[in-house]
C-alpha cells in the first residue's frame, strides 16, 4: 500500500515537472528563434548601411579617397570588430584590416554568413559584399561570435529555470506524499477498526472541504447505511426468533396435544380452527417482514407515479370512518385539496392506513383522530395523524418504529408490532421520515415524504406562506 | 365445473383437487409445465389454476403466454409463492386473470374461482342489476328494495354493485379490499366487516328476507335464495 502511494506521488510530481519543462521549452524556443532572426536582420541592415556609406565615399572621392577613408577608420579603431576590405578588380587588397580575400568568400555581391580564418582564429562572420564601379570590390563584415556570450547566458538561464523547477517539483511531491500518506493512514486505521467489527467508526472530515473530504463524507454516509442495515438485520433476526417462535410454539403444542389426547370430533375441529388462525398470524408477520425487506432494499422505487396524496388520505379516512363511528370515535380530515407527490401509491396507502389503524386501536371511545395533509417547504409534504389516546411515553418514542416493538399500551391489542416500522420504512423510501410527538394528551404521528416532481391538477404546488390561513375543517360524514 | 390444476407440489395439488371435488367440481392435475400446456390446449376447461414455478423448462407464465397467443381465453388463476406486488403485476400482465399468493385459505381460492368462471358471462353493457327484490340502476346510480329507495354513499354503492354482480357467489374480504378499495394489503382491524354491516343495515333492515349474509370462514354472499339448511 505504502509503495503504491510513494510511486503514485512521485509519478505525479515527475509528470508535473515534465509538463512544466515542456511548457518552458515551448515558450523559450520561439523566443530564441525570434531573437536570433531579429539580430541577424538588424546586423545585415547595419552592414548594408555601412557598405552604402563607403560606396558613397568612393563615388565622391574615387578609389584613393576611399582607401584613405578606410585606412583612417582602421587606424582609429573605429571599425572595432568590424571587418573592412577594399580590393581592385584583380582581387588585390588595397585597404582594410583583412590581409587578403578569404578563400571561401564568393565572387558575387550579396549578404553571407561564412566561416573566416583571421589571425589564425576561426569565427563566423556576417558580411556584405559590394561591387563598385571600375571592378573594385568592397567587403564589410562583422564577427557573429561576438554575440555568443549573450546566447550562452540565455542557455544558462534556461538551465537554471529547469533546475529550480525540478527541485520545486520534488519538494512538492514529498509534501503531497506526506499529506496523502497521513490521510490515507487515518483512513486505513478507521477501515481496519470497522473490519474488526466496530461499525461506529467514521472517516475524519476536515473543514477544508476538498475532494478528499467530499469522498470521506460520501464514504461516511455509506458506512452509516451499512451500520443501519447490519443493525437492522441483527434486530430482525432477534425479533423473528422471538416473535415467530412464540406463535409457532403455541401451534406446535396445540397440535401435539391434539395428537396425544384425541378429544371428541367437535373439540378437535375447534382446535384445528385455532391452529389455522395461529398459522395465519405467522403468515401475517412473515408478509410484513417481507414487505419491509422489499422496501428497505429500495426495490420499489421503480413503482413511483404521480399521485394525489390528498385523495389517498381522504380515501383512507372514508375507509375507516364506519369502524371509527362504531367505536364511538370522531375521525376527521383537515382537507388541503389536491396535493401531488411522486410516490408508490400502494405503499403510501398502506402507511396511511397503518397510522389510522394504530390510532383507532388505542384511542378510547369518545376520543378524536384527526388527519391533515400539509405542503411543507423544500418540496416536502406531511401526512399527520393526531389522536387523544394514550400516546407513547417519551422514552419509548424513539423505539416505537423499531421492528416488533410493542409499548405497554399495546398489550392485549391485535397486531405484531410492525405497523410503525413499516410506516417509517415507507417514509424513508420516499426520502422522508416518521416523527412521533406528544399531543397533550395523545400521539401525533407525522409522516413526511418528498414530493418529487409532482404536478396534480388543482394543486397550488407551493406551501402557503400565511400560517393563519383559513382552514377548511371538513368533517367527512357517512 | 371442469378445472385444470397445474401444480408440482404433490401435497398442495392433493389439497386443492380434493377441496375442489368436495365443492362439486371435476379436476385434472398436471405436475409439470409440459403436461400442463398439453392438457390446457387439448381439453376445454372452465378455469385453470396455475403454479408459477414448475419443474422442467416451461414455467407457469410461459404456459399462460402460449395459451393467450393461441387465442385460448380460459380464465386462469395464478397460485404462487411469489407474492410481491411486482410479481402479482407480472403475472397479470402475462395474461393471468387473478393472482393468489401461497399460503392461502381454501375458501379464498374457491371464491375466486367462482368469480373467474362467471366473469365471461357478464354483460358489460348492463344498465341494471337485480337480486330478489333489490334493484340497482347503474346509470342513475340508484338502489331500490321493492318500492323503498335506498340512499347509499358512493363507496357503499360500489360495494353493493360488486356483491350483486357476484350474486350467489362467495366474495372474500380480500376480494372486496382489492376490487372496491383497490387496497393490496390486509388492515389489522375488521374494517370490511363494519362496512358490510352498515350496508346490511341499509338494505336488509326490517326486511323479511335477508339478502346479504356472512359465509363463515370465507366472506360474504348476496343471494335471493335462502341459505342452505345445514
Amino acid at each position: 500500500m505504502t509503495r503504491v502511494i510513494r510511486s503514485s506521488a512521485v509519478t505525479l510530481a515527475t509528470g508535473y515537472v515534465l509538463l512544466a519543462f515542456t511548457a518552458l521549452v515551448l515558450f523559450a524556443a520561439p523566443l530564441l528563434y525570434a531573437w536570433q532572426e531579429t539580430i541577424k536582420d538588424f546586423r545585415f541592415e547595419i552592414l548594408q548601411e555601412d557598405s552604402q556609406r563607403l560606396a558613397h565615399v568612393f563615388d565622391l572621392r574615387g578609389p584613393a579617397g576611399l582607401k584613405a577613408f578606410i585606412d583612417e577608420r582602421v587606424g582609429m579603431q573605429i571599425a572595432g570588430e568590424r571587418m573592412l576590405l577594399l580590393s581592385d578588380a584583380a582581387g588585390r587588397p588595397l585597404a582594410g584590416n583583412l590581409p587578403a580575400w578569404p578563400q571561401s568568400i564568393p565572387a558575387h555581391a550579396g549578404s553571407y554568413t561564412l566561416p573566416v580564418t583571421l589571425d589564425g582564429r576561426h569565427s563566423m562572420v556576417a558580411m556584405v559584399l559590394a561591387t563598385l564601379p571600375g571592378g573594385y570590390r568592397l567587403l564589410v563584415g562583422r564577427d557573429v561570435d561576438r554575440f555568443a556570450p549573450i546566447e550562452r547566458r540565455f542557455w544558462y538561464g534556461l538551465a537554471g529555470a529547469v533546475a529550480v523547477l525540478t527541485v520545486a517539483g520534488l519538494i512538492g511531491a514529498l509534501l503531497i506524499r506526506r499529506a496523502l500518506l497521513a490521510r490515507i493512514q487515518s483512513t486505513q486505521q478507521t477501515v481496519a477498526a470497522i473490519m474488526r467489527g466496530d461499525l461506529s467508526h467514521r472517516l475524519e472530515v476536515r473543514s477544508s472541504g476538498d475532494e478528499l473530504d467530499t469522498l470521506a463524507q460520501t464514504i461516511n454516509r455509506l458506512l452509516e447505511q451499512i451500520e443501519q442495515l447490519v443493525h437492522g438485520i441483527a434486530n430482525v433476526s432477534n425479533s423473528i426468533a422471538h416473535d415467530l417462535r412464540t406463535p409457532l410454539a403455541e401451534l406446535r403444542s396445540r397440535l401435539e396435544e391434539l395428537a396425544l389426547t384425541r378429544p371428541p370430533v367437535e373439540e378437535t375441529f375447534a382446535e384445528i380452527d385455532a391452529a389455522v388462525a395461529d398459522v395465519d398470524g405467522v403468515i401475517r408477520i412473515f408478509n410484513a417482514l417481507l414487505r419491509l425487506a422489499e422496501i428497505d432494499a429500495g426495490l420499489r422505487r421503480s413503482n413511483f407515479v404521480e399521485t394525489d396524496l390528498g385523495e389517498l388520505v381522504a380515501k383512507a379516512v372514508e375507509f375507516y370512518l364506519p369502524a371509527a363511528e362504531l367505536k364511538g370515535l370522531s375521525l376527521t380530515l383537515r382537507d388541503a385539496g389536491p396535493t401531488g407527490a411522486r410516490c408508490d401509491p400502494v405503499l403510501l396507502a398502506q402507511a396511511i392506513n397503518n397510522l389510522i389503524d394504530n390510532s383507532l386501536k388505542f384511542v378510547a371511545p369518545g376520543g378524536h383522530v384527526e388527519l391533515e395533509v400539509e405542503r411543507l417547504a423544500q418540496g416536502l409534504v406531511a401526512v399527520t395523524v393526531a389522536d387523544d389516546g394514550p400516546g407513547i411515553p417519551e422514552g419509548d418514542r424513539p423505539k416505537a418504529a423499531q421492528r416488533f416493538f410493542r409499548g405497554d399500551a399495546s398489550r392485549g391489542t391485535p397486531g405484531v408490532g410492525l405497523g410503525l416500522s413499516l410506516v417509517e420504512a415507507i417514509a424513508r423510501l420516499h426520502g422522508g421520515s416518521l416523527e412521533l410527538a406528544d399531543n397533550h394528551p395523545g400521539l401525533i404521528a407525522r409522516m413526511i415524504i418528498e414530493r418529487g416532481t409532482a404536478a396534480v391538477a388543482g394543486d397550488p404546488g407551493h406551501p402557503r406562506i400565511n400560517p393563519d390561513r383559513p382552514r377548511r375543517d371538513a368533517e367527512v360524514t357517512a | 365445473m371442469k378445472i385444470l390444476v397445474v401444480e408440482d407440489n404433490e401435497r398442495m395439488a392433493r389439497f386443492v383437487t380434493k377441496g375442489l371435488k368436495e365443492a362439486g367440481h371435476t379436476t385434472d392435475h398436471a405436475e409439470n409445465g409440459r403436461d400442463g400446456l398439453f392438457l390446457a390446449v387439448s381439453e376445454p376447461y372452465d378455469v385453470i389454476i396455475m403454479d408459477r414455478m414448475l419443474p422442467g423448462n416451461i414455467d407457469g407464465l410461459t404456459i399462460i403466454d402460449a395459451l393467450r397467443k393461441a387465442d385460448n381465453h380460459t380464465p386462469i388463476l395464478i397460485l404462487s409463492a411469489l407474492g410481491d406486488v411486482d410479481e402479482r403485476i407480472k403475472g397479470l400482465r402475462a395474461g393471468g386473470d387473478d393472482y393468489l399468493a401461497k399460503p392461502f385459505a381454501f375458501g379464498e381460492l374457491l371464491a375466486r374461482i367462482d368469480v373467474l368462471s362467471r366473469r365471461r358471462r357478464q354483460d358489460a353493457t348492463q344498465t341494471a342489476l337485480e337480486v330478489g327484490d333489490l334493484r340497482i340502476d347503474l346509470l342513475a346510480r340508484k338502489v331500490w328494495r321493492g318500492t323503498r329507495a335506498i340512499q347509499l354513499q358512493p363507496r357503499e354503492f360500489q360495494l353493493l354493485e360488486y356483491l350483486v354482480r357476484h350474486a350467489g357467489q362467495v366474495v372474500t374480504r380480500t376480494m372486496l379490499l382489492e376490487n372496491v378499495w383497490d387496497y393490496h394489503f390486509d388492515p389489522e382491524t375488521n374494517v370490511v366487516d363494519v362496512h358490510i354491516s352498515k350496508l346490511r343495515q341499509k338494505i336488509d333492515a326490517d326486511e323479511e328476507r335477508q339478502l346479504l349474509r356472512t359465509v363463515r370462514n370465507a366472506g360474504y354472499m348476496i343471494s335471493a335464495e335462502p341459505p342452505p339448511v345445514t
